[in-house]
C-alpha cells in the first residue's frame, strides 16, 4: 500500500515536470519561432504561389522598380521581371535558368543561377548553420501593399553581418517587403511589393512565349567552376558563419573599361552565412585603373572593397558590413 | 594781473565759446604749453561754463590731475608694449597681454563659495552625459574573433576611400559596376533569395551588363 501511495507521487511529480518542460517549450516557439522551419515556410510560398505585383528596391537614395509575373506548377517555376526604371531590360527565369533581355541592342544573355536551386535542400540539412549567427523574433502584424502581414526580425548575434527586417503575408507566407538593416539600426535597404495580386490570373502560355529569345543575339557568359586553391588562392582565416559556397573563372566577360582586365579572366569566389553573400574577385593588376585601394560606400546595403596582392587586385563585394569586407580583402593570400 | 596776462585770459574764454580764429588759436596754444596758469584758467572756465548749463555739472573733479596720471599711464604702457614687441620678436608667439592680464582678474563673485559648488556639480553632470553617450558598451565586439577582426582590417580602413553618394552608379568606376552586378547575378547564396532577393536583385541590376 506505501508502495502505491509512493508509486502515485512519483507519477504526479513526473506529470508535473513534464507539463512543466512542455509549456517551456510552447512559450518559447511564440517568442522565438524555429528560424529554419519559418525560412522553408517562406521559400515554399514563393514556390506556391502565383501572382503579380510592382517591386520597388530603394538604397542609398536611389530607387528602382519592376512589373513581376510570378506562376509556377509545384514543379515548375515560371517568373518575369520587367524593370520599370534604368536601362529597359526583362528577366525572365525558368527555375534557375534565367535569360535577361535588352531590347534596345537586343541582346540577351543566358545563364544558370545554380544558388536559386540551392536552399530547399540546404535549409532541410544539417549543413545550415544559420540559427547559430541569427536569432528571429515576431513582431507584430502590419498591412503591406493590401495584405495583412507577419512582421519578423532577423537578429545577427554579431557585428560580422546586417540584420533583416521581413514581411510575411500571413496566409501563404509569401515575403512581400524586406529592409536590410544596418548594425546601429538604420534602415540601408528597403525592397518592397507596392502593389501585388495573390493569386492572380496570369496567361502561363503567355508568359513561356516572353521568354522566347528569337530576335535576339542570345550570350552565355563563359564560366568555368573552378577552385580558389587551385587558381592558387586561399583564406588564411575563416570569417564566422561564412562558408565558401562556389568559385568561378570568369573568361572574356566585361565591356569598356573591364574588357582589358578581364583578358586574363576573373576569378569570383562566394562565401555564404546562409542570409548574407560575399564575393571575392581577383583579377591581374592594372597600373592604370587600380589606383586607389580602400572601400566604397555607395549609402546601401552593398559595400565594396579593393586591395591589391602583389599583382593582382582583389574586389571584395557584399551585402555586409565593411568590417567584414576589410576581413575578407586582409584574408586572401596568395599560396605559397 | 598783467595786461597781457589778461589779455590771454579773454582769448582763453574766446577759445571756449570757439570765437578765434587761426592765427589767434597758434599764439593760445603757444601761451598754454608755456603758462600753466593758462590752463588752469581754461579748467576754470570749463566749470564756470558746466555751472552755468546745468547745477548737476558743479561736482569738477581736478582735471589737471587726472591729465598727470592719464600721461604717466600712456607712457608706462607705450614702454611697456616696446618690451613687449622685443620679447615677441625673440620667443615666436606670446599670449596677448590684455588677455593675460585679463586671465588674472578676480571674478566679481570669486569670493562666493556656492558658485564653485555648483559650476562643479553643473560640469560632473555634463561630463555624465556625454561620456555615457560616447561609451558604447563593448557587447560583441568583445568576442575575440570579431575583435581581431577589427584590429587587423584597421590597416586597411586607414587607407580607405569613402565615397558616399546619392547618385548611384554614376559616380562608380565601370569596372566596379560590372563586379557588383558578377556579384548580384550569382551571389544570391540567401534563404531569402527567393523571392525577395531574386526580385531585388533582377529589380536594382543595373545597367553594367
Amino acid at each position: 500500500m506505501t508502495r502505491m501511495r509512493v508509486g502515485s507521487l512519483w507519477l504526479v511529480f513526473a506529470a508535473f515536470v513534464l507539463c512543466a518542460w512542455q509549456s517551456s517549450v510552447w512559450a518559447q516557439g511564440t517568442s522565438e519561432p524555429s528560424l529554419n522551419a519559418w525560412l522553408m515556410r517562406v521559400h515554399q510560398a514563393s514556390r506556391q504561389s502565383i501572382y503579380t505585383g510592382t517591386f520597388v528596391v530603394s538604397a542609398g537614395g536611389s530607387m528602382a522598380s519592376a512589373r513581376i509575373w510570378h506562376v509556377c506548377d509545384g514543379t515548375q517555376q515560371l517568373e518575369r521581371v520587367e524593370t520599370l526604371s534604368g536601362t529597359p531590360r526583362a528577366i525572365f527565369r525558368r527555375n534557375d535558368q534565367v535569360v535577361t533581355f535588352f531590347p534596345q541592342t537586343r541582346v540577351a544573355i543566358a545563364e544558370v543561377r545554380e544558388s536559386l536551386g540551392l536552399f530547399p535542400n540546404f535549409l532541410k540539412s544539417n549543413a545550415s548553420t544559420i540559427g547559430d549567427f541569427y536569432r528571429l523574433k515576431e513582431l507584430g502584424m502590419e498591412r503591406i501593399a493590401g495584405f495583412e502581414a507577419d512582421v519578423f526580425q532577423l537578429i545577427p548575434n554579431d557585428q560580422l553581418r546586417y540584420g533583416y527586417r521581413i514581411w510575411s503575408e500571413r496566409k501563404s507566407g509569401l515575403i512581400v517587403q524586406l529592409q536590410t538593416v544596418g548594425t546601429d539600426g538604420k534602415v540601408l535597404e528597403h525592397a518592397a511589393f507596392s502593389e501585388l495580386q495573390l493569386d492572380a490570373q496570369v496567361d502561363v502560355g503567355r508568359l513561356r512565349r516572353m521568354g522566347s529569345t528569337d530576335g535576339y543575339q542570345v550570350q552565355r557568359p563563359h564560366l568555368q567552376k573552378t577552385t580558389a586553391d587551385s587558381q592558387g588562392w586561399i583564406l588564411s582565416r575563416e570569417m564566422d558563419g561564412f562558408k565558401p559556397m562556389v568559385c568561378y573563372q570568369r573568361q572574356g566577360e566585361g565591356t569598356g573599361n573591364g574588357a582589358a582586365a578581364s583578358q586574363n579572366g576573373t576569378m569570383q569566389w562566394m562565401f555564404s552565412d546562409g542570409v548574407a553573400t560575399v564575393s571575392l574577385f581577383v583579377e591581374a593588376f592594372d597600373r592604370k585603373r587600380h589606383v586607389r585601394e580602400g572601400a566604397v560606400d555607395m549609402g546601401g546595403a552593398t559595400h565594396t572593397v579593393t586591395r591589391r596582392v602583389q599583382d593582382w587586385w582583389v574586389t571584395a563585394v557584399g551585402e555586409v558590413p565593411l568590417l567584414t569586407l576589410n576581413a575578407f580583402a586582409q584574408a586572401l593570400e596568395r599560396k605559397k | 594781473m598783467t595786461d597781457l596776462k589778461r589779455d590771454h585770459c579773454e582769448w582763453i574764454s574766446a577759445l571756449g565759446d570757439g570765437e578765434l580764429r587761426d592765427d589767434e588759436l597758434a599764439n593760445v596754444f603757444d601761451a598754454l604749453a608755456r603758462d600753466p596758469t593758462l590752463t588752469t584758467a581754461w579748467h576754470t572756465y570749463q566749470v564756470i561754463g558746466d555751472v552755468l548749463r546745468s547745477p548737476d555739472l558743479a561736482h569738477s573733479s581736478d582735471g589737471l590731475a587726472f591729465l598727470g596720471k592719464l600721461d604717466a599711464r600712456l607712457a608706462h604702457e607705450f614702454a611697456a608694449s616696446c618690451i613687449d614687441q622685443s620679447a615677441l620678436s625673440a620667443q615666436g608667439p606670446v599670449v596677448d597681454k590684455n588677455e593675460a592680464s585679463r586671465g588674472v582678474q578676480i571674478a566679481a563673485n570669486e569670493s562666493v563659495f556656492r558658485w564653485k559648488v555648483l559650476a562643479g556639480v553643473a560640469c560632473t553632470a555634463l561630463l555624465t552625459v556625454v561620456g555615457s553617450s560616447i561609451w558604447t558598451p563593448p557587447s560583441t565586439l568583445a568576442d575575440g574573433h570579431v575583435a581581431s577582426i577589427a584590429a587587423d582590417s584597421q590597416a586597411l580602413k586607414q587607407g580607405a576611400v569613402v565615397v558616399e553618394s546619392s547618385a548611384g552608379t554614376m559616380l562608380r568606376d565601370p569596372r566596379l559596376d560590372e563586379l557588383m552586378a558578377a556579384h548580384r547575378q550569382l551571389g544570391g547564396h540567401s534563404a531569402l533569395q527567393v523571392p525577395a532577393g531574386f526580385l531585388r536583385n533582377a529589380t536594382h541590376e543595373g545597367s553594367a551588363r
